[in-house]
């Protein structure tokens, strides 16, 4: 159907997917489904919105930055947007290894979300339809998706639908002691779709989150804040984005002091957040002022970060004064802050609790047990971070393609990606708090860094045919590079005065030594043994290079981490009937038996990582499972 | 509990405590690598083959193992499925637990758990399907049975030990991890330095702990604690007194008992192991000279000795007794109105009388040994050996990487492998475990 490129100005009755938001996951849904040559319309409520950050002006960070270098390998859209979009890029954790190294940007917002929508415009076999999308159309078991219905009257029909509806669903906003319906501040909410899904049996919870007030740029004495820049010399986060030169745009840090503090205690008493008006719980990562200054009272004084929201702004994001306070106390206690003593606001901050699915109803392809057909991704799973709803977005906007062609489903192992961690976290776990991405959730952390994404995933996503031949082709070479240099680094002999003369440390070695083992040695990098080497490798390029000398320095770490991805048992992977009946499993542990009973995991792997379920149990399932598996062959 | 993992495991497969023939199992891919290091023989192993061989290895001693057979079965043609090793020593339970100690001290080779070699019979399909109850009850039975165990006194201590060092040792990681996670915010972070004192700590109670395993076995097998004395001084009528039964044979001569007898009592909760030995003296024959050599040895592996003194005889203290404790009687007080001083009890075997002070002297030297463990403590099976061994391994290089300086990524992996390796006895320390600390401790998020 889609073969003509241009896009019908009425959309058709059918979709093969059918994607519901247009926010981070959306879109990365809506990305690949199309490009996987699957016939797909986005459905949102405002086509300019597209891509709109809602939150903080900035993409990475520690952890969420490795998402997006694995969305970029796998041929997402969220590194690209970022490159071009950014006004200020930099790396973070530098002083610590490779592998928690983590990049970050500040984005121009109406950048990022215009080049998100001009993507979307112009990507073949996608349209785009604005309307609100109210409930989900289900078979008349409901065991099965059919389509979807709007406010406007429209339905359509299609093989696979994508839920990403954001903090929309039923959308509370609290701003003090007022609040009111909405999805965004100024967006109406989303009413209807949580109702047809609690009818179609699914579990729901609400979940909180906030933002802080946005600020009038004039309105800020500059003076009295330290400036932040971001690196001399920047790194993209896409593989492919070439000549990179973005700008370097300011932020400015400044400090709350106890002051601030005291008007906030005087205002506790309107805060919905303590007076239990909000029933959502929120992220303790991610706490709002009023949550920091109770909780850990000691503190006299908090970092607070001013940020552009794009270029030439006369709006500024305040960083670390997440509120639902009311306004008057968000701003009295803002004008105490050095800088912003006659600050005013373009809007206040604000708390918004929003209907989620608790995600263990998912797989692993983000396909719902419940229903076939039906995807969620984003926040609608209780995730926090454009990223982490990025990376949700495009797997399931794989796998609703591949399941429409009845292909082999695409889950990455938690030793493969980020990503893999994410949602195996995701499906496994029960957790009542926004989930956000952290590097200690990576038991393989040394495995998965940020700078060996595409080493990891590039051949994977030119397999799924998300990424093209060029990339493709680039890293293989880089890959054969990398092993060429690294035998080179384990097979050159260095004669001990030469290293003793060039590499000081506490102990001169003795006899001659190879280049890898002079890397291993604490405090030797790969700049201090340039004179050792040939053109050849200084040639390389000094990401690549680096790349290569942090295999080599680590290279024990790394072999052990691979050992204990072998050890893990082959059963992992083995999978479980649906229809098991565990409660009736004596042998097991009641607790795990309920666990599992509720969280009904499709591989062993999967049981073994929810709490509660021991060893002992894990091997018992193993047993019975193999039991009602031949007697169903029989 | 049974590690999710498939890595090379041994056990001792005769049941424990019979004597003869007996077979240690060695299953896994390392199997074969690991019993060529410890077996020459003039011919190579063959799978399907008992080859017969000596053991030799600088950990084994010297000649006690000489003589074994090994049996090699390749994978998946054993009975595991795995590579799999069985090597037939003689000799009692002393050379099993030896030669079981020494191969866990092999790369890579841990102890089974309860139930795990019959589990991997069934997960290779060498036990029929049918069984498959029968092997799920044996893991559940087993399973069960440590849960009892760890509701008895001393295994609750040793988890409340683990708990405590666990708890440290999180302390420590979650220091690491909030400067890789939150390295972004105003925190201020002790450097890996600081680390160093805590987890030597660590490394020292473990380190001590282990050096209760011999003794834990012992408490395990029971404490022995010979009588001994000079002929006549009343050893077997005690014997016989303690035990509420006429076993000893009781004469007026002196030289009665040659040869040792033994059998177990059971004081304060624990097992004792009583022996009644021949009176040690200038031996009149040949018998009694053996019997009186055989009460030197029992005083030599004694934990604690019941020395009985008599008004009419007079003892003469080996030199064997000088370094034992032991508790000092003097028996017979029906006989005499004066009694020596500084003994521990005064008794009378014939009339009973001052047999509760004995028993009272007894039972306070007896709870004095076994709280001479860490914290009360003692290390008294190989698996939980095995797993401090490996941790305090482990301990040892996450010290030692942060004396490198290495990145805090690096440490925390060293740390966190050592946290699974507890875990093992506590069960696993998950992520969240960790974020939640830095959570309550920390002030995070912007
Ligand atoms: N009056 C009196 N006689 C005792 C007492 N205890 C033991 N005897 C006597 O002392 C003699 C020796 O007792 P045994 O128990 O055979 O002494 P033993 O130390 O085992 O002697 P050997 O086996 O020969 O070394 C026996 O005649 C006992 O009846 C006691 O408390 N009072
Ligand atoms: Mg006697």
């Amino acid at each position: 159907m889609s073969e003509d490129q241009t896009k019908s100005p009425t959309p058709q009755a059918f979709y093969d997917v059918i994607v519901v938001g247009g926010g981070h996951a959306g879109i990365e849904a809506a990305l690949a489904a199309s490009r996987l040559g699957k016939d797909t319309l986005l459905i949102t409520m405002e086509t300019a919105a597209l891509g709109r950050a809602s939150c903080n002006p900035a993409i990475g960070g520690l952890a969420k930055g490795h998402l997006v270098r694995e969305i970029d390998a796998l041929g997402g859209e969220m590194a690209k947007a970022t490159d071009h979009t950014g006004i200020q890029f930099k790396m973070l954790n530098r002083s610590k290894g490779r592998a928690v190294w983590s990049p970050r940007a500040q984005i121009d917002k109406k950048a990022y979300s215009a080049y998100m929508v001009d993507v979307c415009n112009g990507q073949a076999g996608l349209d785009i339809f604005e309307d609100e999308a109210t409930a989900v159309i289900a078979n008349e078991s409901g065991s099965e998706i059919t389509g979807v219905q709007t406010r406007g009257g429209s339905s359509f029909r299609c093989q696979a639908l994508i839920l990403t509806n954001g903090t929309f669903l039923n959308g509370l906003i609290h701003i003090g002691n007022k609040s009111f319906s909405a999805g965004r501040i100024d967006e109406s909410a989303s009413v209807g779709i949580t109702e047809s899904l609690v009818d179609l049996g699914f579990d729901t919870g609400r979940l909180k989150t906030g933002t802080p007030p946005r600020i009038k740029r004039d309105s800020i004495d500059f003076s009295k804040t330290t400036i932040q820049a971001g690196d001399k010399n920047p790194e993209p986060f896409s593989f492919s984005t070439q000549d990179f030169d973005p700008p370097n745009e300011y932020c400015y840090i400044t400090n709350t002091n106890e002051k601030t503090h005291a008007i906030i205690n005087g205002g506790l008493e309107f805060s919905p957040l303590f007076t239990g008006v909000i029933q959502g719980v929120g992220p303790r990562y991610c706490p709002s002022i009023e949550d920091k200054v109770v909780r850990f009272a000691e503190k006299t004084s908090h970092q607070l970060f001013l940020e552009p929201e794009w270029t030439n702004t006369d709006q500024i994001y305040v960083n670390g004064f997440s509120s639902s306070l009311p306004e008057e106390v968000q701003l009295n206690s803002l004008r105490t802050v050095p800088g912003l003593e006659n600050v005013e606001f373009i809007r206040p901050g604000y708390a918004i609790e929003y209907d989620f699915f608790p995600p263990s109803q998912l797989k692993a392809t983000m396909e719902t047990k419940r229903v076939k057909g039906l995807f969620f991704a984003g926040q609608i799973n209780g995730t926090s971070g454009y990223e982490e709803a990025a990376a949700q977005g495009l797997i399931a906007g794989i796998n609703a393609s591949l399941s429409i062609d009845g292909s082999d489903a695409f889950v990455l192992k938690r030793s493969e990606a980020y990503i893999g961690v994410l949602i195996d976290d995701l499906i496994t776990k029960d957790t009542d708090e926004p989930y956000r991405m952290f590097t200690s959730r990576a038991e393989h952390r040394l495995l998965l860094r940020y700078d060996n994404a595409h080493f990891r995933l590039a051949e994977k996503g030119y397999r799924l045919g998300l990424t093209t031949q060029a990339l493709h082709d680039d890293v293989e070479n880089q890959k054969a590079l990398a092993k060429k240099t690294e035998a080179f680094f384990s097979s050159t002999y260095i004669k001990s005065d030469i290293i003793n003369a060039l590499v000081e440390t506490q102990t001169t070695v003795k006899e001659s030594q190879t280049l890898a083992n002079i890397l291993k040695r604490p405090g030797v990098s790969v700049e201090d043994i340039q004179t050792l080497l040939p053109d050849w490798v200084n040639d390389l390029s000094p990401t690549l290079l680096t790349l290569i000398a942090t295999n080599t320095k680590y290279s024990g770490y790394i072999e052990r981490e691979h050992l204990q991805v072998e050890r893990l048992s082959k059963h992992q992977q083995m999978s479980i009937p649906n229809a098991v009946d565990y409660l009736s499993m004596q042998a097991i542990s009641f607790e795990a038996r309920q666990k599992l009973d509720k969280i009904r995991p499709e591989t062993i792997g999967q049981a073994s990582r929810i709490s509660g379920v021991t060893p002992a149990d894990v091997s018992l399932l193993i047993i019975l499972i193999k039991k009602i598996v031949s007697r169903e062959t029989r | 509990m049974l590690p999710f993992v498939e890595d090379t495991i041994v056990a001792i497969s005769t049941p424990p405590g019979i004597g003869g023939l007996a077979v240690v199992r060695i299953s896994g891919p390392l199997a074969l690598e690991t019993i060529n290091q410890y077996f020459t023989s003039t011919q190579k192993l063959k799978p399907r083959y008992a080859t017969f061989g000596k053991l030799k290895h600088a950990t084994l001693g010297e000649g006690e193992f000489d003589d074994c057979v090994v049996t090699y079965f390749k994978g998946p043609r054993s009975v595991t499925g795995e590579d799999l090793v069985e090597v037939s020593i003689h000799g009692g339970a002393y050379l099993q637990q030896k030669l079981l100690e020494v191969l866990l001290r092999a790369p890579g080779i841990r102890a089974a758990s309860a139930g795990e070699f019959t589990f991997r019979s069934f997960l290779s399909g060498r036990i029929d399907l049918s069984r498959a109850e029968a092997v799920a009850d044996l893991i559940h039975a087993k399973d069960e049975a440590a849960h009892k165990n760890a509701r008895n006194q001393l295994f609750g201590n040793l988890r409340l030990l683990v708990d405590s060092m666990s708890e440290k040792l999180i302390h420590s990681l979650t220091i690491l991890e909030a400067e890789l996670d939150f390295s972004d915010q105003e925190i201020e972070f002790s450097p890996p330095q600081a680390l160093i004192d805590p987890l030597s700590e660590i490394h020292e109670t473990t380190k001590a702990l282990l050096e209760t395993y011999f003794y834990g076995r012992r408490l395990e097998d029971g404490i022995r604690i010979p009588l001994v004395g000079a002929p006549n001084s009343g050893k077997s009528s005690l014997f016989n007194l303690l035990l509420g039964e006429e076993r000893a044979i009781v004469t007026a001569q002196a030289g009665t008992t040659r040869d040792t007898i033994e059998k177990t009592i059971v004081i304060a909760g624990h097992s004792i192991v009583l022996v009644d030995t021949a009176g040690l003296r200038d031996a009149q024959g040949e018998a009694e000279l053996s019997g009186v050599d055989r009460s030197l040895d029992e005083i030599d592996s004694a934990d604690l000795v019941i020395l009985v003194h008599a008004p009419d005889t007079e003892t003469s203290i080996p030199e064997e007794l000088i370094h034992t404790p032991q508790v000092v009687v003097f028996n017979k007080i029906d006989l005499v109105s004066e009694r020596p001083e500084n003994m521990d009890a005064y008794l009378s075997c014939t009339t009973g009388q001052g047999l509760e002070s004995l028993k009272t002297a007894l039972y306070a030297q007896v709870v004095n040994m076994v709280n001479m463990g860490v914290g009360g403590v003692v290390l008294n099976s190989e698996r939980h050996r095995d797993v401090f061994i490996r941790f305090k391994d482990q301990v040892t290089a996450s010290i030692e990487s942060i004396q490198n300086e290495l990145g805090p990524e690096y440490i925390a992996s060293d740390m966190r492998l050592a946290l699974d390796i507890l875990g093992e006895i506590t069960g696993k320390t998950t992520p969240d475990d960790i974020l939640n600390q830095i959570f309550s401790g920390f002030c995070v998020g912007k």
